[in-house]
């Protein structure tokens, strides 16, 4: 189990600004307490009703079924560095579990705060085609398993922020430009208005590192699931529009030679950093990656960018030299990997 | 160990905080300990979830003469759901209904489900939501002028509207 998920290294659609999507359903079974307050016979019995839908998933492309107890810490932190589980998976692994696909982009996380979490995700901006394929996959469990559901609130939930359609559907942005000018705020602010809700680059609590940012839905009851989809589709269409203007507002005369001083200081570091956090690589990456896509630095393949966004963070750097490692270390091979790619050595 | 905060570094300072008899420890590293402080502003889901629950119901509930409403499949009361904010089982949603539904209303701006319904169970109603939703897009492409795409959705339609009327599936 061990190459980048595709959805992290392709370039999808405007992979310029946005990095993925991502469909998130909650699912929970008829007559068994959700998982919070579930037996040890209730989580078994959920992971084995789980387990005997997995044939029926097969020809949606290989799933497999991982324990989270049997699984070392490094391969769940790369989990959760790929969004395939969030971090509250891995705590207190015991009669969790998740079931991955081949290609790695679709996941379904067993006990969570629901029963099941299915999750598509997808490279790019792919709103419409992450929600069709889970609910896809949606209709197999749902074929062989009595769901929590009732005509009024819809799918039943832990949290009732998620009853209804429990659909939560989000695209990841990279707005880097929009942060240079002070303008993330203006832009994003407004949107819990809308019944929407914006979050840093691993979900709920987390920084936005990189300047990535993502955009969810807040409403699950009283919308249609095309509907929530369609709204911030809406949405997405404005920012990339504001985001594509603060660069060139960033390109114009007057301000190039600072941008490109800008963008191209950080590639410097890049390029001879002998120590380097994950942070400042993740603030570095994302300016290299600006530079890239507006043809400021020349880089021969965007894709490796990408993913190199993801080799660097800790679980994955570990994982590639096959051995938990000390912080000094890490920071050390780190800097190393980077310049190898980026000095065509890689 | 890792950091509890950052999952990167390694922990190297552990907080203990005792607070009603309760012991909490938190393993940190270096630098996240630095910035650490046990000040907490309340600010969380569960505490706006929770104020939501209490507000308007708390006070009739707790009045003794009053048996404490309880799920009889997952065992949760009606103060445990206040209390975390969080439902224990699909039966809580029509055990506590009445305090449910005006915090649905808050937090979505409505209580009634609009979206997918599972097709087990519940054919009839799935179709139905299929109409529904198909006579919405009929009129938007009416109203656009779309008429092509108007005849298709008719066709599909009447297929639905037939498979209802046939009892098809059930």
């Amino acid at each position: 189990m061990k190459k980048i998920a595709s959805w992290m290294k392709d370039n999808g659609p405007q992979g310029d600004i946005v990095l993925g999507t991502r469909c998130r359903l909650a699912r929970n079974l008829q007559g068994i307490p959700f998982p919070e307050g579930a037996s040890r016979d209730d989580l078994r019995t959920v992971l084995q009703q789980a387990q005997e839908v997995l044939p029926h998933l097969q020809d949606l492309g290989g799933f497999a079924y991982f324990e989270m107890g049997t699984m070392d810490t490094l391969d769940r932190q790369v989990l959760v560095e790929e969004h395939l589980v969030s971090p509250s998976h891995t705590q207190n692994p015991q009669h969790k579990a998740v079931i991955i696909n081949d290609a790695a982009n679709v996941s379904i996380m067993v006990n969570e705060e629901d029963h099941l979490r299915i999750q598509v995700l997808k490279p790019g901006l792919q709103l419409a085609e992450a929600w069709r394929k889970a609910t896809e996959i949606d209709d197999r469990f749902e074929a062989h398993l009595d769901y929590a559901f009732d005509m009024q609130s819809g799918y039943l939930t832990c949290c009732p922020t998620n009853a209804g359609t429990a659909l939560r559907a989000s695209v990841m942005f990279h707005l880097p430009a929009l942060r240079r000018l002070n303008k993330v705020q203006e832009v994003l602010g407004a949107v819990s208005k809308f019944g929407l809700t914006v979050r840093g680059l691993y979900g709920e609590g987390s920084d936005a590192r990189g300047n990535v940012f993502q955009l969810s839905n807040q409403i699950t009851l009283g919308q249609s699931e095309e509907e929530t989809i369609e709204h911030l589709a809406r949405f997405t269409d404005q920012i990339l529009h504001s985001e594509r203007q603060a660069r060139e507002y960033l390109l114009e005369e007057d301000r190039r030679l600072a941008t490109e001083d800008w963008l191209f200081r950080s590639y410097g570091i890049l390029r001879n950093a002998r120590i380097i956090t994950s942070q400042e690589a993740m603030e570095l990456l994302s300016d290299l990656k600006l530079g890239v896509d507006l043809g400021v630095i020349e880089y021969r393949d965007p894709e490796l960018l990408k993913q190199l966004m993801v080799q660097i963070r800790s679980a994955h750097l570990q994982k590639m030299m096959g051995q938990a490692l000390p912080v000094q270390e890490r920071d050390r091979l780190r800097a190393s990997l980077i310049r190898d790619a980026l000095n065509g050595n890689a | 160990m890792l950091c509890e905060r950052c999952g990167e570094n390694t922990a190297t300072v552990k907080f203990v905080q005792i607070e009603n008899n309760n012991k909490t420890e938190l393993h940190l590293c270096q630098s996240c300990a630095q910035g650490y402080t046990n000040f907490s502003t309340g600010f969380d889901l569960q505490h706006l979830l929770s104020g939501m629950f209490q507000s308007g119901t708390l006070g009739q509930q707790l009045s003794p003469s009053r048996p404490v409403k309880k799920c009889p499949t997952c065992g949760r009361t009606i103060l445990d759901v206040q209390k975390t904010g969080r439902l224990g089982c699909g039966s809580c949603y029509e055990v506590f209904y009445d305090e449910l539904n005006p915090v649905l209303r808050r937090l979505h701006g409505s209580s009634t489900h609009t979206g997918k319904v599972p097709a087990r169970g519940y054919p009839k109603a799935r179709i139905s939501r299929q109409i529904e939703d198909l006579r919405g897009r009929l009129q938007e492409c009416v109203r656009q002028e779309n008429y092509e795409q108007a005849a298709k959705y008719r066709d599909e339609l009447r297929q639905l509207e037939k498979q209802l009327a046939g009892g098809d599936g059930e």
